[in-house]
């Protein structure tokens, strides 16, 4: 790892931090994708009639049991069996998106159970209905509990994103393996490279999720158990 | 709450847009010099050139999707890409499952060792040995096919992408790689003193561009004569003097001074033209 080699890698920084932006795109999107799709299937493995119940837990138990570069595969080759090809980075929001979703849906589901079993029963004294009672008390109180399990998801899928390789996205990984492949002494200090910038991405993204705790933490409460 | 979701699923499925008369070309874009990124992020290289040119001359648009080699196959099969080019060896398994245009270029294999490790082709081929190849190449083929299924009890070691197989071969792990010629040529430059050729195996392999079965798309025709319009003008060994036997900096300063000539002015004779004579200026 001589020093010419590594300045080649800095002279192309560029390239690798446009990588990464692929990367951010993708996390938007699977976060986004499976956070939404978490809370729906949190609440009804919680609070849902028995046979939602028992299709949130199939769900759950499906997705978090497949292996993520397989289930990245299958979504990408599978549509277009039918005709319908859809692109490395749609495959892999949908494919990495409802892994996440899965995951999300135990953590927020914890974070539910979480909650005193009082709280429902007395919104419900107040006249709220069930859905209501989970939407105003009991999701709010969840979501507070459920962001060091949150951080630790977030963690894991920022570098999951690099997977999407596999499927032909041009992000961070493609193009430190293409500093290699352009000239092969160049590999390791891009994938150092590389590697530092995701420890970056994950202290800043996990510092930014620190200040939203402290913010949300209601003094006392936490603590009165 | 729930609307989001369906927003997000509608936009998702909206993605997959498709324009008219536009094929897409899979690469594994990490095998110079037939393909591969230069410093400044662009796809270029042999196959990747001839695909352009090609388009240009039958009229129709191409888009570059970079893919794991050994996706490419299953992506044509799935239709999700509708050309590989990314130097296939035309082989009767492949040719099973996908249809090939004629071949458009020969290479041998040849087997790379450390410089300091005193092997040459006969020792570095012995029952015992660690070969290394990258996963779906003839190479890893020619090691199953020629050593292993003849009692030759190497053990193949199989990589990703080639520079892994090179990474591991300097590190001690194997004790050789096998590979295409001109990729293996080009990672001996790179590592000068420590990577020796020890033989060329002569595989006398042809390459060939691949669509799916039964080429439902007709491609194929309009592949064979554009690369018969290249052959006769002389844009062929134009592409074939610049790409080869050069150092990659040359060609991409090359490629970057002439590129317009093929996209914007859409002339691909007179890029051809231009790509070799400036590696040749540069050269000097």
């Amino acid at each position: 790892m001589a020093l010419e080699h590594w300045l080649k890698v800095w002279a192309s920084l560029p390239v690798l931090l446009q990588g990464l932006s692929v990367n951010l795109a993708l996390l938007g999107g699977l976060l986004s994708l499976g956070f939404v799709l978490g809370i729906v299937f949190a609440v009804l493995e919680v609070y849902g009639p028995r046979p939602l119940r028992f299709f949130a837990s199939l769900y759950s138990w499906l997705f978090r049991s497949i292996p993520e570069i397989l289930l990245l595969l299958l979504v990408w080759l599978g549509p277009s069996r039918f005709g319908k090809p859809i692109t490395g980075f749609t495959a892999a929001v949908i494919a990495l998106g409802l892994r996440s979703s899965a995951y999300q849906a135990q953590i927020f589901r914890g974070a539910l159970q979480a909650v005193p079993a009082g709280q429902m029963l007395a919104a419900r004294a107040l006249g709220l209905s069930k859905l209501q009672a989970v939407r105003h008390v009991l999701l709010p109180q969840a979501f507070r509990l459920s962001l060091a399990g949150w951080g630790n998801e977030f963690a894991v899928v920022l570098k999951d994103t690099t997977l999407a390789y596999a499927v032909g996205v041009v992000e961070v990984m493609f193009h430190a393996r293409s500093l290699g492949a352009r000239e092969m002494p160049l590999t390791l200090p891009a994938y150092i490279t590389v590697a530092l910038l995701f420890l970056g991405l994950t202290y800043a993204g996990l510092s930014l999720l620190g200040v939203v705790e402290k913010k949300l933490r209601i003094p006392g409460l936490e603590a009165r158990r | 709450m729930r609307n989001m979701g369906v927003a997000v699923a509608v936009v998702l499925l909206c993605w997959a847009g498709l324009a008219a008369e536009k094929f897409i070309v899979g690469s594994d874009i990490a095998w110079p010099p037939f393909e591969w990124v230069s410093a400044k992020g662009d796809y270029l290289g042999f196959d990747l050139d001839v695909m352009r040119m090609i388009a240009v001359l039958e009229g129709y648009e191409i888009e570059i999707q970079a893919i794991a080699f050994d996706s490419i196959i299953p992506a044509v099969i799935a239709g999700q890409i509708d050309i590989g080019a990314s130097g296939f060896t035309i082989t009767a398994e492949r040719a099973q499952v996908v249809d090939f245009s004629s071949p458009y270029w020969v290479s041998d294999q040849m087997v790379l060792v450390r410089a300091d490790s005193g092997l040459n082709i006969i020792t570095a081929l012995m029952p015992g040995k660690k070969v290394g190849a990258q996963r779906g190449t003839t190479g890893a083929f020619w090691v199953e096919d020629n050593l292993i299924a003849q009692g030759v009890a190497v053990e193949l070691v199989l990589y990703e992408t080639y520079p892994e197989a090179i990474m591991d071969l300097l590190a001690g792990r194997i004790h050789a790689v096998i590979q295409d010629q001109a990729p293996s040529e080009q990672a001996v430059r790179q590592y000068p003193g420590q990577l020796l050729i020890a033989g060329i195996i002569k595989t006398y392999e042809e390459f060939g561009f691949l669509v799916a079965k039964g080429d439902p798309k007709k491609i194929l025709p309009r592949i064979e004569r554009g690369m018969q319009k290249l052959r006769e003008t002389g844009a062929w060994d134009n592409l074939v003097s610049a790409y080869f036997g050069n150092p990659l900096e040359v060609i991409e300063a090359a490629w970057e001074a002439c590129i317009s000539i093929l996209t914007v002015e859409r002339d691909p004779v007179r890029y051809a033209a231009c790509l070799a004579a400036k590696v040749q200026e540069l050269r000097k």
